[in-house]
């Protein structure tokens, strides 16, 4: 019986092509974009892992401090301690250069004499004649580069080129060139190596490293070297292994896989309304066939099977082209997520092609075929139940519009409230994935009511309809209103898509208004002048004395030096900003949150507090009056929180201090931001001209007016949202595809309806503008119903992913104006999408379609 | 009303498959032709081609006085539109509709406001004994009461050509009586020509003239039945 009624389904796909390709297309773009956007997470994984690897060559434990890194002295009693054989200390910058087109080079700054046997350096001794490189680098100025780099721009051993140090451009002398492999090939092979102590000097480190790598001893495990270690350096200062330093950069870019993961899902899940569309049509198309089979002995179950047997077969083929046209889709994604990693998180990574994980290639296929099978569950049971007598005769039925009833309708306003409840009221403290879960209840709530909001909305509708689009206008709207299941999988396939579409642009909307007011309160200094295009520069900062020179301008009435770092806290990281806090007050005291603000004014500058942000006192439970524990470089440091503020530099939180403080605790006075305030009645555009003469020669310095500098971290807000800009694309592309094919589904089913149109009298124009207004329909209640389910999902995402992903809740805010400005693209795309199905449609052979024999 | 001359119609890609053969029929204004045949003798082909949903491949089929064969696909579709109403055996009423909405339909898309055609629509319901069941969906009607409101869609714009393709087929004999009775008062009172393709004996009673058709040629043409057979019990 199987191979029977496999081959009746093999030859319905024949004749229905069009409808079973859109059906695979739509699994296929699910599955492509879920496997996608797993590969390309693996990727980023890998580069992070490799570069690691690569830059921690035969090290075995890393000591490391935070950005600021640790005094020079901490080397001899790691040296000293025992089972540690080897421990060579490193310093590492992103520096930049002065060409014009590739700023970037990563330096390593390390001890020549030892490293070697840490790391593998392979020279290209074609070049040189020198035999150990390296020891030349002890030499001032000295730098090793690879041959990539060297390559790009030139270079040759002897050539000298420019670096922005922290006491300005400086020339270095290429003393040699490493192959592109092992440390060559990290950061796409824009690697430099210098000596150590060359380095504290030209990048102002003072006495400090940025870590140690060190190597046990044969005889010693690596946990009793670690736990040796643990116990004789300050509490502040971390002793890992290179892979969990790996594992910290994967947690640095979770946000931005968790962002992809979302959008992955939100494809697989269109692609579930399509497959559900797609067999619900297939059964009703195919009535008459499923009354003789039964006619002819196959059992309800044999044909429930059967549908589900075809859904299988589809979801196979769907996956494994998914899979396929997922794994080129992965290549493109990684090298953006790769590009984001470094310039957003300022995580050094190379570049890594995507591979084929097994596991991955079996979950798609597992999910592809669980979407699909899960998809036809419902049409399945449809058809199994279907009574053969009026299937047999072929007669006008219509499904049971069940879905309409109240139970139905209060167990989706139920599922509903709960998930507005839960979002608004359950703590943080029940993981991710619960949390993630109430996505889960909005959207199966959302799906049970489609059917009533689509008729409700189709009946709002339909007055303007007929006005408009005469009687095919009324009767493209009547169908949704007499029929709304049919149309609810193509509305709910639009729904997701859009209500992903809007929510996302509403949450970054909000987002940019909370910065924008943060920025008013906080970042308005008059000039800033900015060590890097990134609002954290993790290893290239000025010296103090480029603020003293900016200070000394008669137009400047004040500045203050600013360093923001990451520093270990309570077992994670938060952010430091330290800063002259008179200074700072003067201008942002209105920021400031609880407390007392005399208090605040009193203390702050003298350093007996700190200000922390509200998302770090969210994640700590802080509280004004309380206080925070650091364990600095130079021992333990507890501080009273004397206010609070909103910040939204860190997801991981920031802690606002005294400059006098930090670099007391952390032997570290680089400046990252100088902001300078004018004498009243200055020209800060013609200030800001001068720094920029000033430091053109001397400083890799970024000036900004304020008017620039907020526009610049819009730039930087923009930037840190380019994945969500692209899972908007992703988005778009999926209802674009579900339109499509639910259109020409709907064509198909509605054959005989428009060939009994065509047999009464309706013109073929009157079929095609039927199934243009239909999509027009479609596209206009898709906007209505996806703003109604993006009224939910946005308070998901300004609550909830908002918390988990950036750490921090943003306003709640509707984007009425983007939904107006995108209508007329959503209906365009709607009439481009039912073109074809209305060609299709309107071509349709009359007598076939009403049925002579 | 209907004059078909030499009409003949092939199908296939060599023209293999003859469905007609040299027809020559003439039909009068009001008259009540019943086609016979059995099947494959080409009666649905006759009827295609009558309603313009088919075109001969030889020969000519003028209907009104207008010759098919110089329309155009719009053009023949107006003509369907103002002059052929069609009763078909499987009905053919759209399932997301109501009764009214099935029968207002010919009229909406002639371009009449929704409101206009429903009430022209209520009131041929109500003619055909529907008056109650004008919110019904097909599959809330029986099968007599489908096709009352198909006959009622198929002359709400009082075509002076009526079409049926076994419109008792699919009924039972009592049911079948019911709409041969109601076709017989509202043809008389519309005045239509009525053309009807069955198998049914019962029908022919009901017609005045029976053309016979075999193997795609007429075989009899001849007076029959004078009336409507009357509704039993």
């Amino acid at each position: 019986m199987i191979s029977a009624l496999l081959h009746v389904s093999l030859r319905q796909w024949r004749t229905h092509r069009l409808r079973v390709a859109m059906t695979t297309l739509g699994i296929a773009l699910g599955v492509g974009v879920f496997f996608a956007i797993r590969t390309a997470n693996a990727a980023l994984l890998e580069s992070l892992s490799l570069t690691v690897e690569r830059l921690a060559g035969k090290s075995t434990l890393e000591v490391s401090a935070g950005e600021a890194g640790f005094p020079e002295q901490m080397l001899d009693t790691v040296r000293a301690t025992p089972g540690v054989q080897l421990a060579e200390p490193v310093i590492q910058v992103i520096a930049h250069t002065a060409f014009q087109d590739e700023g970037n080079l990563l330096i390593l700054g390390v001890d020549t004499t030892g490293d070697q046997q840490l790391r593998a350096y392979e020279f290209d001794r074609s070049q040189t004649q020198i035999a150990d490189p390296l020891t030349y680098l002890a030499q001032p100025n000295s730098i090793l580069l690879s041959r990539a780099f060297a390559e790009r721009h030139g270079l040759k051993i002897g050539d000298h080129f420019p670096i922005f140090t922290s006491h300005g451009k400086m020339d270095f002398a290429v003393e040699g060139i490493f192959k592109p492999t092992g440390v060559g090939e990290v950061f796409g092979g824009n690697i430099a190596v210098m000596d150590i102590y060359s380095a504290q000097v030209v990048f102002d480190r003072g006495h400090n490293f940025d870590r140690i790598d060190l190597m046990n001893a044969p005889n010693v495990s690596v946990d009793q070297v670690q736990n040796s270690l643990r116990a004789r350096l300050p509490a502040g200062v971390d002793v890992v292994r290179p892979e969990v330093k790996g594992q910290s950069l994967e947690n640095a870019v979770t946000a931005m896989r968790l962002g992809m993961m979302i959008s992955s899902f939100i494809a697989l899940l269109v692609g579930v309304y399509i497959i559900f569309n797609s067999f619900t049509i297939a059964v009703n198309q195919r009535w008459k066939e499923i009354g003789i089979l039964r006619a002819v002995g196959v059992e309800s179950r044999g044909i429930g099977f059967m549908i589900l047997g075809e859904a299988l077969l589809m979801g196979i083929i769907g996956s494994v082209v998914g899979i396929v046209v997922g794994y080129f889709m992965a290549v493109a994604a990684s090298s953006v997520m790769g590009s984001i990693a470094a310039s957003v998180y300022g995580i050094v990574s190379t570049a890594v092609a995507p591979s084929i994980h097994p596991e991955y290639v079996v979950t798609a296929l597992l999910l592809g075929i669980a979407a699909s099978v899960g998809g036809a569950w419902m049409p399945a049971r449809a058809a199994s139940r279907l009574n053969p007598i009026l299937a047999l005769h072929n007669i006008e039925s219509r499904q049971n519009e069940s879905a309409l009833g109240w139970t139905r309708g209060l167990l989706a306003a139920a599922l509903l409230a709960a998930c507005v409840l839960l979002i608004q009221f359950s703590p943080s403290a029940v993981g991710m994935e619960l949390q993630f879960s109430y996505a889960a209840l909005e959207l199966i709530g959302l799906t049970i009511l489609l059917p009533l909001l689509v008729r409700g909305a189709a009946r709002a509708l339909r007055p303007l309809m007929d006005w408009a689009g005469g009687s095919e206008g009324a009767l493209a709207v009547d169908a949704m209103i007499q029929s709304p299941r049919r149309s609810a999988a193509t509305v709910g396939a639009l729904m997701v898509g859009l209500m992903f579409v809007y929510s996302t642009a509403a949450y970054i909307q909000s987002y940019k208004l909370v910065v924008s007011r943060w920025t008013s309160q906080m970042l308005n200094s008059d000039i800033v002048v900015a060590a890097s295009s990134l609002l954290r520069s993790t290893s290239y900062h000025f010296s103090e004395d480029l603020g003293q020179r900016i200070a000394a301008m008669p137009q400047v009435a004040r500045i203050e030096n600013v360093r923001f770092t990451i520093v270990p806290f309570n077992g994670d990281t938060a952010a430091i900003t330290s800063e002259d806090m008179d200074g700072f007050l003067a201008r942002s005291s209105n920021a400031v949150i609880g407390g007392n603000k005399n208090t605040v004014l009193n203390l702050m500058p003298r350093g007996q507090g700190v200000l922390v942000s509200r998302n770090l006192a969210a994640r700590w439970r802080l509280k004004v009056g309380g206080s925070v524990h650091f364990d600095s470089p130079t021992g333990p440091l507890d501080l009273p929180i004397l206010g609070m503020l909103d910040d939204y530099r860190s997801d991981k939180g920031t802690i606002f201090m005294d400059r006098s403080v930090y670099k007391r605790y952390w032997r570290d006075d680089a400046v990252d931001f100088v902001d300078v305030t004018l004498k009243p009645g200055q020209n800060a555009p013609a200030v800001k001209h001068q720094i920029e003469q000033m430091t053109a020669s001397s400083d890799h310095a970024l000036v900004y007016t304020n008017v620039e500098f907020r526009g610049w971290i819009g730039g930087l807000v923009d930037k840190f949202f380019l994945l969500n800009y692209m899972q908007l694309v992703v988005a778009i592309v999926v209802a674009v595809v579900g339109i499509a094919n639910t259109l020409v589904i709907s064509v198909a089913e509605r054959h005989r309806e428009f060939g009994v149109i065509r047999a009464i009298g309706g013109y073929r124009s009157q079929i095609r503008k039927m199934v243009l207004l239909e999509a027009f329909a479609i596209a206009v209640v898709g906007v209505i119903v996806g703003a109604i389910a993006a009224l939910f999902n946005i308070q998901f995402m300004s609550v909830t992913v908002s918390t988990v992903l950036a750490g921090y809740n943003v306003p709640f805010y509707f984007p009425w104006l983007l939904i107006l400005e995108t209508f007329p693209a959503v209906v365009l795309v709607a009439l481009v999408a039912g073109w074809f199905p209305a060609r299709h449609a309107m071509q349709a052979p009359v007598i076939e379609a009403i049925g002579y024999e | 009303m209907i004059q078909l001359t030499n009409v003949s119609k092939s199908y296939g890609a060599d023209q293999g498959v003859v469905a007609l053969k040299n027809i020559n029929l003439q039909i009068s204004t009001a008259e009540r032709v019943a086609v016979m045949g059995p099947s494959g003798s080409g009666k649905s082909t006759l009827l295609n081609l009558v309603c313009g949903l088919d075109e001969p491949t030889s020969g000519s089929v003028k209907i009104d006085g207008v010759e098919m064969a110089g329309l155009n696909d719009d053009q023949r579709t107006r003509l369907r539109r103002e002059k052929i109403g069609m009763i078909f055996q499987t009905f053919n009423l759209l399932s997301t509709l109501t009764a009214i909405e099935n029968v207002a339909l010919p009229l909406r898309l002639q371009g009449k406001s929704k409101k206009d055609a429903e009430s022209e629509a209520a009131s041929m319901l109500s003619r055909v004994g529907l008056k109650g069941r004008a919110s019904h969906r097909p599959d809330e009607l029986s099968g007599g009461e489908r096709q009352r409101v198909a006959i009622a869609r198929a002359l709400i714009f009082r075509p002076p050509l009526l079409l049926g393709d076994e419109p008792t087929g699919n009924l039972d004999s009592h049911t079948g009586d019911e709409i041969l009775t109601l076709l017989d008062t509202m043809q008389q009172e519309y005045g239509s020509t009525l053309l009807i393709v069955t198998h049914n004996l019962q029908t022919t009673n009901f017609c005045t003239r029976m053309v016979t058709l075999h193997d795609g040629e007429i075989v009899g043409d001849q007076p029959c039945g004078s009336g409507p057979v009357r509704a039993k019990g």
